[in-house]
């Protein structure tokens, strides 16, 4: 399969998957916040958190357990 | 009357409970205030005031007996459901007593009007809503912040003395600190939540108080907290300065104000002040984004997005869509760094008692284009003032925004964490920062709550 090879066909192709339609406004306003999040989104994605166990149901109101 | 309309919270309360104010008196000069002052601000969307009479007629002898108050268009009430400031909210609305309308009700307040919001709460700026957005009371034409706008901007004009927001990512803060007020977003799970939309899948959304300055926000607060938030001295305070970009890519006039007002804050408490170095606050501000992005995300069909109501402005339709395609790898790394957000934190919480940093990074922009001039150039008033806004959401902890200068005529605010729970010593450092200062930015009121003219619609 040959990868989406710019940010339009990406979101276009994604959205058709899902079945969302989408008209031209839709577009400038999702290729706008896909430049803006994307980037950063890919460097939290190559980030290795192998070694962090995410609290399970964290209680948010307390410290967490040492 | 108009004197009891201009008194703090605290003292319309202590008026009213010592027979100086009659509070149906008081009501009626809030709804005529409201009907005056309102049109050029927009700050309220809907009034009752039938529903506040009957209110007012019920209202048991609490701590905030007779005193009117706002609440945002984000909690349901009795006769009124919310909407969000939207024309579709993708949840469903009905009428019915959330938790703050009861701790309001339960302490004596009457509910005089629904606060205009950001659409969907989406925002920090407060330009978009299904009812036109409300206008800050220090200058019209600027934003007043969002999402919890409307209820900002109603105390900041002196229509009511104190409001009832939310903050899911600095939605009380943002508007607080846009308009000059005291805001408090408490410890998450401690102030009451009941009712609200997303209240079972939220994981950062929290009620709180907006008001003059942080006793009338431990007032209010103590309603929704339900429980009596005692009074300290904060001697001593060891504050930590958040060193990288939300105290240094500043507006210099902001940053100036700030840390003049920690070094005041310093010099009250008797404390100490150090730099504080949080290396995962920029990747913890994205990974705010995506969970409260993502949580809203279980009532979302491909065939709502493909119905949505035409009065959905462009930018919520094309957002609401653009959340479908966030990658779940991303979101479950979120909480990978929420974990380590948190245990550092914790691990900050043993050397310091609170965090400082500008609230956000410049004043109000205009409601016309809201972007702001950074140091590094040019950016979204959303995309600077999250940098500050979204660790407390993330982690749970309390944050507090306080009115400490002005430039170019707006105010400037500072913020202070705190650890879980430490709410109260916020309120506690707020009120020094405020006698160091000799009240003047807490006491500091816009044009139209100074008596002049009322602006034009």
């Amino acid at each position: 399969m040959e990868a989406a090879n710019s940010p339009d066909e990406f979101i276009k192709a994604s959205l058709a998957s899902f079945g969302i339609e989408a008209d031209e406004t839709d577009l400038a306003v999702i290729g706008a916040a896909h430049q803006l999040f994307w980037p950063p989104i890919l460097e939290l994605v190559a980030l290795d958190t192998s070694q962090v166990l995410a609290e399970p149901n964290p209680d948010l109101s307390q410290a967490p357990p040492r | 009357m108009s004197e009891a309309l201009d008194l703090s919270l605290r003292e319309q309360a202590a008026a009213i409970a010592a027979g100086e104010v009659d509070a149906a008196e008081l009501l009626e000069a809030t709804l005529a205030r409201i009907e005056t002052r309102n049109p050029a601000l927009n700050a309220v969307v809907e009034t009752f005031p039938e529903r506040s009479r009957e209110m007012l007629a019920a209202a048991p002898a609490g701590p905030l007996h007779g005193v009117p108050v706002v609440i945002k268009d984000e909690w349901p009430l009795p006769w009124r459901a919310q909407r969000f400031g939207a024309a579709e909210m993708l949840a469903e609305a009905t009428p019915g007593e959330s938790g703050p309308y009861r701790a309001l009700r339960d302490a004596g307040a009457v509910i005089v009007g629904v606060g205009n919001m950001h659409e969907l709460g989406a925002s920090s700026t407060g330009n978009l809503s299904v009812y036109g957005p409300a206008h800050n009371p220090w200058d019209t034409e600027r934003c007043p912040g969002g999402s919890s706008s409307g209820p900002a901007a109603a105390v900041a004009a002196r229509l009511v003395a104190g409001s009832v927001g939310a903050d899911g990512i600095g939605s009380i803060r943002y508007p607080a600190a846009y308009c000059g007020l005291t805001g408090l977003k408490p410890t998450f799970g401690r102030a009451a939540m009941a009712g609200h939309h997303m209240a079972d899948v939220s994981t950062t959304i929290v009620s709180g108080a907006l008001c003059a300055d942080a006793a009338d926000c431990r007032l209010l607060d103590s309603a929704l907290f339900g429980e009596e938030l005692e009074a300290g001295a904060a001697s001593g305070l060891r504050i930590g300065v958040v060193a990288g970009e939300v105290s240094e890519d500043v507006d210099p006039a902001v940053r100036e104000a700030c840390e003049g007002a920690i070094e005041d804050l310093r010099r009250e408490t008797g404390g100490e002040v150090r730099t504080i170095e949080i290396p995962e606050l920029a990747v913890a501000t994205l990974a705010t984004i995506l969970i409260a992005n993502s949580e809203s995300l279980g009532g979302i069909t491909p065939e709502r997005l493909n119905n949505l109501d035409p009065e959905l402005s462009p930018l919520a339709r094309g957002l609401l869509k653009f959340r479908a395609l966030l990658p779940a790898i991303a979101t479950v790394k979120s909480h990978q760094i929420r974990t380590v957000a948190r245990r550092a934190l914790a691990e900050l919480f043993a050397d310091v008692d609170v965090l400082a940093c500008p609230t956000v990074p410049a004043v109000a922009p205009p409601l016309e284009a809201p972007v702001v001039e950074l140091p590094s150039g040019t950016m979204t008033a959303d995309e600077a003032n999250v940098r500050g806004g979204a660790l407390a959401n993330l982690t749970g902890i309390p944050a507090i925004s306080v009115p400490v200068g002005s430039a170019d005529g707006l105010p400037v605010a500072l913020q202070l964490q705190a650890a879980w729970g430490r709410d109260e010593l916020l309120l506690d450092a707020a009120e020094a920062l405020g006698r160091a200062n000799g009240r003047r930015w807490v006491e500091a009121v816009p044009p139209p709550a100074r008596g002049a003219e009322p602006l034009e619609a």
